[in-house]
């Protein structure tokens, strides 16, 4: 991947050497109304990047020359492939998009399969994917506050260019989601996660679009693709899973996050020798150097390990930029939700990821011996009791992220354009510096 | 060590494994010479703490794909042993058995999927006739004639003769495809050029070296497009085999690790995604999936789809793709949710020393897969299609009475 096709992906993708995201998420969905004239629309969606451009700077709409914390938010923003079918839009549905658009429906009565193939399930209560829309905006930033108040300020800034009459809004917030990063460096489980993301300097391979020789999509490259979806986590279920199976389950030991390498003559797991680093007590412990490299499990040969989830979700094939190795920049968030049922609340992650192709995830999630049949980790044939609806889908869908282009008014207006222009690529890589 | 039957699929006697051997011993010599070091060996049991190194890759052929288009790829590829004679080269082959539905149309009945190396097969068949036609009784089903396996009683030829008249009609050879019906209406075995042996054990050891680039003070891996590349054999970087197995070693080395194919040597179907697949809503019939020439994990053929004595045919699947549910209408839909790749092992690390390092300049520029010369081949096989197609189209003249 050259240096000019990093150049052209999105903020908000934190894929490059010593970046890290910050600790707040927010994700809305937008869907654009079929009762107002395309350029209404495109009026509409420049006039919010412009909003979140503000935003960025500390600049709120209504409070002229009265700048707030910035929270060094970053804005991304995402096509649908239902997009595409507006009959207006001057640019066909990519490849990728048309064959890998979206997810399985949730079963009018609730639930049903994600996919066919995949372990993972819509929750029970779940009717209606909220998540497919035309239109997704990433919002991340340090606080809670820098992400809660774009989403507000996306119902401002469409409120008030429809005149404050509802029937006359461009664009609909359908639903948004909320999520915050843990300094624990582990998820709901408490087990450390996301440690055996991939290495940054692998990711631009993984995750940005090249170019394929087909004209139509051209204009793609350079950019990637988001896949959301948000997931619940039954604790219930987990509790009743003893340590050792949890661990077997999840390929890593519970408190130091130390990889699992085999199991003993008590079927207990074995962490790779030497691991964590002396004078610490997990691996997420940088406080000396060295624990990183623990952080990647290594192939095994027991086979109750190599059904882990650790060992499921990456095989270790070399090459990340090969669809094959079915590697994606993970970047999730975990949330917290309340709900009316007991126990009242309800926990999860924001799964988020980037890739070259949705194909990546979606073979991911359906092929066996990776997470082909299984809902988290194990024997697809031999699940423990509960462990085939541990994890729930809620919401989930796919979209296209298109590189950034100079001059345009946001990223992808040429979609709108009366007429259908090339988009000016970023200057080739020869003329910037290589390094 | 010697190697046993690819898949421990069948039993050899010693004269026969041994010739096997032999040429498992060859390819490795050839290749040695030209990359060999110590990160690879021919002997799995000289690796210290061995574990598999997940050198795999999806089945479906990659080249008509980046050449044209994928739905471009499922077409040719489809295009019954003219595709699988030029396409079928991602160490998977397939057939598609047709039948005749009670309205009278051909329709795709099941998919016969092969990933079994035509050397072995050619070193059972130039020594020990006996034994296959047997095997081939017992994968195909039924029992093959002397005729259609060496043209005449193998008795009377010796064994040069049988090598030859066994790859003119059974197994092909590196210049001309098969002309007899057996691995042609079926997938016996593997017949494409690119699929053999020393391709296998050439990508391998020519991956199984530290291949670095310079960082700042340090070193890091290469990418496959520095790689291939560097030995001006950019194409390879754009296929599935090539990369997965090259880089798997190289990988592996890197760190230094030696790497061995694990006994038995063969390429074996490592996962296949069969919920992927349905009908009428519902999972596929287990007795519609049907695995052989192997044991448990070391699988080297799939029956895929419906027996004669079912009345429904290939097409009456479906195989889900993102939110769509597509019929299926050949072998590459199927293929594409296959993963191939052969079995090998990675030793413990060792200290890499500097004289071992390959060191290749960093050039991260692009590959541009679609115009490597192998697309102007895959143009024409399509020029040839169309061209059938159209033929196809013409309809014969009906003589009828008149008014």
């Amino acid at each position: 991947v050259t240096m000019a096709a990093q150049a052209s992906l999105q903020e908000g993708i934190y894929w490059a050497p010593k970046t890290r995201p910050g600790a707040h998420f927010a994700v809305v969905f937008l869907r654009v109304s079929r009762h107002v004239d395309l350029p209404v629309v495109t009026k509409a969606l420049g006039q919010l990047w412009a909003t979140y451009q503000n935003l960025k700077k500390g600049s709120v709409r209504d409070l002229p020359g009265h700048p707030v914390p910035h929270g060094n938010l970053t804005v991304l923003l995402g096509y649908g492939s239902n997009l595409f079918a507006l009959t207006s839009v001057r640019r066909a549905c990519p490849k990728p998009l048309q064959t890998f658009a979206h997810f399985r429906s949730p079963l009018p009565t609730g639930g049903g399969p994600l996919q066919p193939g995949s372990g993972l399930r819509y929750a029970k209560d779940v009717r209606a994917n909220w998540a497919t829309e035309d239109l997704v905006v990433q919002f991340i930033a340090d606080t809670p506050l820098a992400v809660n108040r774009a989403i507000v300020e996306t119902w401002k800034a469409l409120y008030d260019q429809a005149k404050g009459r509802e029937d006359q809004l461009p664009l609909l917030i359908t639903r948004f989601y909320t999520g915050f990063q843990r300094d624990d460096a582990r998820s709901w489980i408490d087990f450390h996660d996301g440690l055996s993301n991939m290495p940054s300097h692998q990711r631009a391979d993984a995750i940005i679009v090249k170019d394929t020789g087909d004209p139509g999509d051209r204009w793609t490259v350079g950019g990637t693709y988001l896949t959301y979806l948000r997931v619940s986590v039954d604790l219930a279920v987990w509790r009743t899973v003893s340590v050792e199976q949890q661990q077997q389950l999840v390929g890593r030991d519970k408190l130091t996050g130390c990889p699992l390498v085999s199991l003993d003559g008590r079927s207990r797991g074995v962490p790779l020798a030497g691991c964590p680093m002396g004078g610490t007590r997990e691996i997420s412990d940088s406080t000396v150097p060295g624990n990183p490299a623990f952080f990647e499990p290594p192939n095994v040969s027991n086979p109750i390990l190599q059904r882990s989830h650790v060992q499921r979700a990456n095989h270790h094939i070399r090459s990340p930029g090969d669809r094959n190795s079915l590697r994606i920049f993970r970047q999730g968030y975990e949330f917290l939700e309340t709900t009316n049922e007991a126990p009242g609340f309800r926990v999860g992650l924001n799964f988020v990821s980037f890739q070259d192709t949705p194909e990546r995830l979606f073979r991911m999630l359906t092929q066996e011996g990776w997470l082909g049949r299984m809902n988290f980790g194990g024997d697809p044939d031999h699940q423990l009791p509960g462990m085939d609806r541990f994890l729930e889908v809620r919401a989930g869908a796919i979209f296209l992220v298109p590189p950034v282009v100079p001059r345009e008014a946001f990223p992808g207006a040429h979609l709108f354009e009366k007429k259908a222009t090339r988009p000016v690529r970023p200057r080739s890589g020869r003329s910037r510096p290589d390094g | 060590m010697a190697y046993d039957a690819p898949g421990n699929a069948d039993k050899l006697d010693k004269t026969v494994l041994a010739e096997w051997n032999k040429l498992i011993a060859r390819e490795y010599r050839s290749q040695q010479a030209r990359f060999g070091s110590r990160f690879f060996s021919i002997d799995p049991t000289k690796l210290r703490s061995p574990v598999g190194a997940a050198i795999q890759w999806f089945a479906d052929p990659a080249e008509p794909a980046f050449c044209i288009s994928s739905e471009q790829a499922r077409v040719l590829s489809d295009w019954g042993v003219r595709g699988r004679q030029v396409l079928h080269n991602e160490y998977c082959e397939y057939a598609v058995i047709f039948g005749m539905d009670p309205n009278g149309k051909f329709r795709p009945k099941r998919v016969e999927i092969t990933t079994e190396l035509r050397e072995y097969w050619l070193c059972v068949a130039t020594h020990a006739p006996a034994k296959l036609r047997q095997m081939v009784q017992k994968t195909l089903g039924f029992k093959p004639s002397w005729e259609d396996l060496y043209g005449g009683d193998p008795a009377t030829l010796s064994r040069a003769q049988r090598e030859a008249a066994f790859s003119r009609l059974v197994a092909g050879t590196p210049e001309a495809a098969p002309t007899g019906r057996l691995n042609t209406e079926h997938a016996l075995f593997m017949t494409h050029a690119i699929n053999g042996l020393d391709d296998l054990v050439y990508i391998v050891i020519f991956g199984a070296r530290p291949y670095a680039r310079k960082k700042g003070n340090g070193i890091e891996p290469i990418s496959k497009e520095e790689l291939f590349r560097k030995f001006g054999v950019e194409h390879l970087a754009c296929r599935h085999a090539d990369p997965a197995a090259a880089m798997g070693a190289a990988g592996a080395a890197f760190e230094g690790r030696a790497v061995a194919f694990a006994n038995p040597l063969g390429v074996y179907i490592v996962s296949f995604a069969e919920g992927a697949f349905s009908i009428k809503g519902k999972p596929i019939p287990k007795k519609w999936i049907r695995w052989g020439r192997g044991q448990a994990g070391m699988y080297q053929r799939l029956v895929f789809g419906p027996s004669d004595a079912d009345k429904e045919f290939l097409d009456d699947i479906v195989v889900s793709v993102g939110a769509k549910d597509l019929p299926v209408t050949g072998g590459f839909q199927v293929l594409q949710q296959i993963e191939v790749g052969p079995r090998v092992l990675a030793g413990a690390t060792s200290p890499v020393r500097k004289d071992e390092l390959v060191v290749i300049a960093a050039n991260r520029s692009a590959i541009k897969c679609g115009e490597a010369d192998i697309c102007n081949q895959i143009k024409e096989l399509k020029r040839e299609h169309t061209i059938q197609l159209k033929t196809r189209r013409t309809r014969p003249r009906v003589v009828g009475p008149i008014g």
